[in-house]
């Protein structure tokens, strides 16, 4: 693929964009928090029908409505609905938000899990289906800008209904979806902070003019382009290898991302009152998820190379 | 996969015919460590193959003798002569991309009739003579003298970094005509005949243990005024046609030798019985997905042009991605060799800049972060115009 958009991708955008553009804001009552989900942007989404552009229009398609929604400060779940759901579940929708679980480990927090309706529970070869009623899910505290929470009591399996078979592609669309929106977070949260340093005066200029600054910004740049660009592949190529390489290289490159967005946002930055970390705090959590890098890299040398001693351990 | 290739599978695949017919096997065989004399006379055959099968010019226009392909057809050209491992035409590199980019655009219909064919016939080879002792990456600060003499100019002064000059008959060279106009702006553009009086040509020995590139000494070197390229004081702009020549093709041929050349780092791990070592398979993967990056990023750049539209700065955010992966990956294979690795090994003449031969291959590549524009000054353009961040002020100099 060659990443320019068709007329239907470009308007398809557009309209995700115009959406954002009017619900997207923090408002000032949660600029303290550490995260802030808009059902109301959460359910426009839903309603008109974006979330379904995986299954009407196809996986690239709903890779771009994921990008766009991860740019926004405000959360909401896109990931595992736009892009999850149409690969296990072809013919039909959940209710959504959508959480995706871990089977070995249930009793852990999840990510989504307070806010969804449902969750995909990976059991290996199989996934679940378990339908979350109020009371089903206690919050947990986190400072990561995801809402986390875990099971009160551990769902019941086996009364769940049961996806067969679907376990591989819940995993690989699951890393499809994470790297997708890294890179949407990762791209918003680098031009927030060239923003900031075009703003921001030192010594009488802006800080963005020394090159100490745009060396390291434009090195951000690089990076979420790099991850944009393989996540996108992986949407359209549909390829199990492709994810793990968009995730791989995502996660790679989480920690010089954060670090060098907060370190030009200067001592803003490490404060909850910039908006800085409503996108850094999610490539935090993200960059942890599905094995981390470490584990993404042993799943690529295994499909590469074949075994290694850490290969059976990474591929869970 | 980029999508307007997907018609070219027959071309592909008559690509991969000829050059498994025509390729010779053993050409690494014969390369690795081979005297300069044997380079030039295989670099010299190569190319009469390559022209033979119409592949050596695939960019010119038909009119002036080239294949005329398409710039689709040229990347999977590209594609295929890297899968295929073939020499890199090292030799021809200025004469077949920047020499007829710039005659082309600017020359004269004489110059063009005087060069173009001998270039094809592969008479003419051409180097080039831009950088500067002191204009590198900033080479509109270049200080060789050309003044108008009559109908000559009489050149004074010195190049440095002039690949393969000890070889060439031509340069296409930047000299200042107008010092007293801003520095852009006083600069014009030559073909320089090398065997002219007052020309001297010094070879640099490199860390590599290899001497291709050259200084260039002028003393009252005489040019005709016919060879003048462009009008006097336009030679900045004609220079962008020669710099812009390449058109992504090289870096996308780059990183396909880079993604062949895995299966040599994996060769060494295997040998040391590293392949099932945690850490080493990590490193592996982590060059693996970097090499990908890049790929898409290519991709992309070359999907733009293909669509009409402009590439920004993305030749600059390739050009830096590629270079620190090439010495990451050099590296590695540097590391994975353990001291056998670190002896000078013997350098496979033509062969690029992932043999396997992982000295010279890391050594090599320290050049790239320096070469076409420093890593540093590729950044300045990132920032300045994808980030749109303010340009960095001149340091006020002490009174």
């Amino acid at each position: 693929m060659d990443y320019q958009l068709n007329e239907d991708q470009a308007a398809l955008v557009a309209a995700v964009q115009a959406i954002l553009r009017d619900h997207d804001s923090v408002p000032q009552s949660a600029r303290l928090d550490f995260c802030h989900f808009n059902g109301d942007l959460q359910h426009l989404l839903s309603e008109g029908g974006f979330l379904d552009a995986g299954r009407d229009l196809g996986p690239l398609e709903a890779a771009l409505v994921v990008f766009e929604a991860a740019r926004a400060p405000v959360l909401v779940e896109a990931g595992a609905s736009a892009l999850v759901v149409p690969q296990v579940l072809p013919g039909e929708g959940l209710a959504g938000p959508v959480a995706l679980v871990t089977g070995d480990d249930l009793g852990k927090a999840h990510r989504n899990l307070p806010i969804a309706r449902t969750a995909l529970v990976d059991l290996g070869d199989d996934v679940a289906v378990v339908e979350l009623a109020p009371g089903d899910v206690v919050p947990v505290e986190s400072i990561l800008a995801y809402p986390y929470g875990r099971f009160a009591v551990p769902p019941d399996l086996s009364r769940a209904r049961r996806l067969a078979g679907a376990g591989p592609a819940l995993r690989q669309w699951w890393r499809v979806a994470l790297a997708t929106e890294f890179a949407g977070a990762a791209e918003a949260a680098t031009v927030f902070t060239v923003d900031y340093v075009k703003q921001r005066h030192v010594f009488g200029k802006p800080v963005g003019t020394f090159q100490a600054v745009q060396h390291r910004l434009a090195q951000c740049h690089q990076i979420a382009m790099g991850v944009r660009y393989l996540a996108f592949r992986a949407a359209w190529s549909g390829q199990a290898r492709d994810a793990d390489i968009a995730v791989c290289y995502a996660q790679a490159h989480a920690q010089k991302l954060i670090f060098d967005l907060h370190q030009f946002n200067g001592a803003m930055g490490v404060t909850n009152e910039h908006l800085l970390h409503f996108w850094t705090y999610r490539l935090r959590a993200l960059q942890a998820e599905a094995g981390g890098a470490h584990g993404a890299a042993l799943r690529i040398a295994g499909h590469l190379w074949g075994g290694g001693p850490a290969l059976r351990a990474a591929e869970v | 996969m980029i999508a307007a290739l997907k018609n070219l599978e027959g071309f592909r695949a008559g690509v991969r015919d000829w050059l498994a017919a025509n390729l010779p096997a053993d050409w690494q065989q014969h390369m690795l460590g081979a005297s300069e004399e044997a380079h030039i006379a295989f670099q010299k055959s190569w190319f009469r193959t390559l022209a033979a099968g119409g592949f050596v010019a695939p960019h010119w226009p038909v009119a002036w003798g080239g294949a005329g392909l398409s710039f689709a057809e040229q990347i999977v050209l590209y594609e295929e002569i890297a899968r295929a491992g073939a020499p890199r035409l090292v030799l021809y590199f200025i004469s077949l991309y920047h020499a007829p980019a710039t005659l082309l655009e600017w020359g004269t219909d004489a110059q063009r009739r005087k060069h173009l064919p001998a270039i094809l016939s592969g008479d003419e080879i051409w180097c080039q003579g831009f950088s500067e002792p002191n204009a590198g990456s900033d080479l509109a600060g270049l200080r060789t003298r050309a003044e108008r003499r009559g109908d000559h100019y009489i050149v004074n002064g010195q190049k440095i970094w002039s690949s393969n000059a000890q070889y060439a008959r031509y340069c296409l060279l930047l000299a200042r005509t107008d010092p007293s106009a801003a520095k852009h702006k006083g600069i014009s553009y030559f073909i320089l005949d090398l065997e002219s009086p007052g020309v001297t040509r010094r070879p640099i020995g490199m860390m590599t243990g290899g001497s291709h590139f050259c200084e260039l000494f002028f003393d009252d070197v005489a040019i005709p005024a016919e060879n003048l390229i462009g009008a006097e004081n336009n030679g900045w702009a004609v220079a962008q046609a020669t710099l812009s020549s390449e058109r992504g093709l090289t870096i996308l041929e780059l990183t396909e030798r880079l993604r062949n050349s895995f299966g040599l780092l994996l060769r060494d791990a295997r040998q040391r019985g590293l392949v099932a070592d945690d850490e080493v398979r990590r490193r592996l993967v982590e060059l693996h997905t970097r090499i990908e990056a890049l790929r898409v990023m290519i991709n992309n750049m070359l999907g733009r042009m293909l669509h009409g539209a402009g590439v920004g700065t993305e030749p600059s955010i390739i050009k830096v991605h590629y270079s620190e992966l090439l010495q990451d990956f050099t590296e590695l294979g540097v590391r994975l060799g353990g001291l056998e690795a670190q002896y000078l090994q013997p350098i496979l003449m033509g062969g690029g800049y992932e043999t396997g031969y992982w000295m010279h291959d890391h050594l090599y590549s320290w050049s790239w972060t320096i070469a076409g524009g420093s890593n540093e000054v590729q950044r300045n353009i990132i920032a300045e115009r994808a980030l749109n961040l303010p340009r960095e002020p001149k340091l006020a100099l002490a009174k």
